[in-house]
């Protein structure tokens, strides 16, 4: 390739003047040919260039699974459930258990209990007050003797 | 969109994500976490992806703003990307390093603007039409043309200089 072309070539590459196939030929030329001596000066770029383009990313691309995050929040909201459901079902069998015929039982039980105390209460006063009566039977002993 | 159905659409550009997230966050580490974010942004958008006229100018685009985004924050914390691109047994441009100016070349270009460095990169080293470049950077061709123009001239005329001053 005459030297003259690539000097035209490369000045209007300087300019950004050049199409892609006309750098393709700078490209190739610095890269494989014998370079004029007057150019050798450019070929660093060139081959540079062309080096960059060589470069590869090293590192696997690490993508999540589908939906796995979606998925594991509900896994946890269905895991915090149960846990509560199992702690208050817990509580609730651990407490005795009646029936409501048994319930009822328990409070007329109660009542009564308080009735019959409240009637031995007012009992035992009326009792107290009987004293008197044998005090008047004792004196009309003393009287009519 | 089934895994391997996203994978096949998307891994044919992942390279090209890579080189041009590597361009301009310069750290080999930061441009595969961009390249990741990237992927998993794309993934989580995935029923739209088939609406786009090209994944790859849209993936190219996302890029392109999640690393300006990332030198954006590290700025403005203060902090600068170190990079400690190492393992030279991978590393091409390391390789390719040894022989003559190219490793100027590549400091050089990462003095660039970002808007120079993006578009350089695209044009002279993916081989992007303008037209795509113009709509990948949401511009107009001319304004493409002009700032690869300057790219261009920068690293020449930096290079000669140098070149000049390792000979005289």
């Amino acid at each position: 390739m005459e030297s003259v072309k690539i000097e035209k070539l490369l000045d209007a590459y300087f300019e950004g003047a050049t199409s892609l196939s006309e750098e393709k030929v700078l490209r190739d030329y610095f890269n494989n040919e014998m370079v004029a001596d007057h150019l050798v000066q450019y070929k660093p770029i060139f081959i540079g260039l062309k080096a960059a383009k060589e470069e590869r990313s090293t590192k696997e691309i690490e993508l999540p699974e589908n939906h796995s995050k979606i998925n594991k929040t509900w896994w946890y909201s269905i895991a915090a459930m149960l846990i509560v459901a199992l702690g208050v079902a817990g509580f609730y069998f651990s407490q005795p258990q009646y029936t409501q015929e048994e319930k009822e039982a328990l409070v007329a039980f109660e009542k009564s209990k308080d009735a019959m105390l409240f009637l031995s209460e007012n009992l035992n006063k009326g009792a107290e007050r009987l004293t008197f009566v044998d005090q008047f039977e004792i004196t009309k002993d003393k009287i009519f003797e | 969109m089934t895994k391997t159905e996203f994978t096949n659409l998307v891994l044919p550009f992942k390279d090209k994500l890579y080189r041009l997230a590597k361009r301009i966050l310069v750290s080999q580490d930061e441009a595969e976490d961009a390249v990741q974010e990237v992927f998993l942004k794309l993934w989580r958008g995935k029923e739209k992806i088939a609406n786009y006229k090209s994944p790859e100018a849209f993936a190219i685009t996302m890029t392109k703003n999640y690393c300006l985004d990332r030198l954006k924050s590290k700025q403005a914390s203060n902090l600068k990307i170190v990079h400690s691109n190492y393992q030279t047994s991978e590393n091409i441009e390391k390789n390719i390093e040894a022989n003559d100016g190219v490793e100027m070349v590549f400091k050089i270009m990462e003095t660039l603007p970002e808007q120079q460095k993006i578009v350089l990169q695209l044009r002279d080293v993916e081989q992007f039409e303008f037209s795509e470049i113009a709509k990948m950077l949401d511009s107009n061709e001319t304004a493409i043309r002009v700032a690869l123009s300057r790219a261009r001239k920068t690293v020449r005329d930096t290079m000669i200089k140098k070149y000049n001053y390792g000979i005289s």
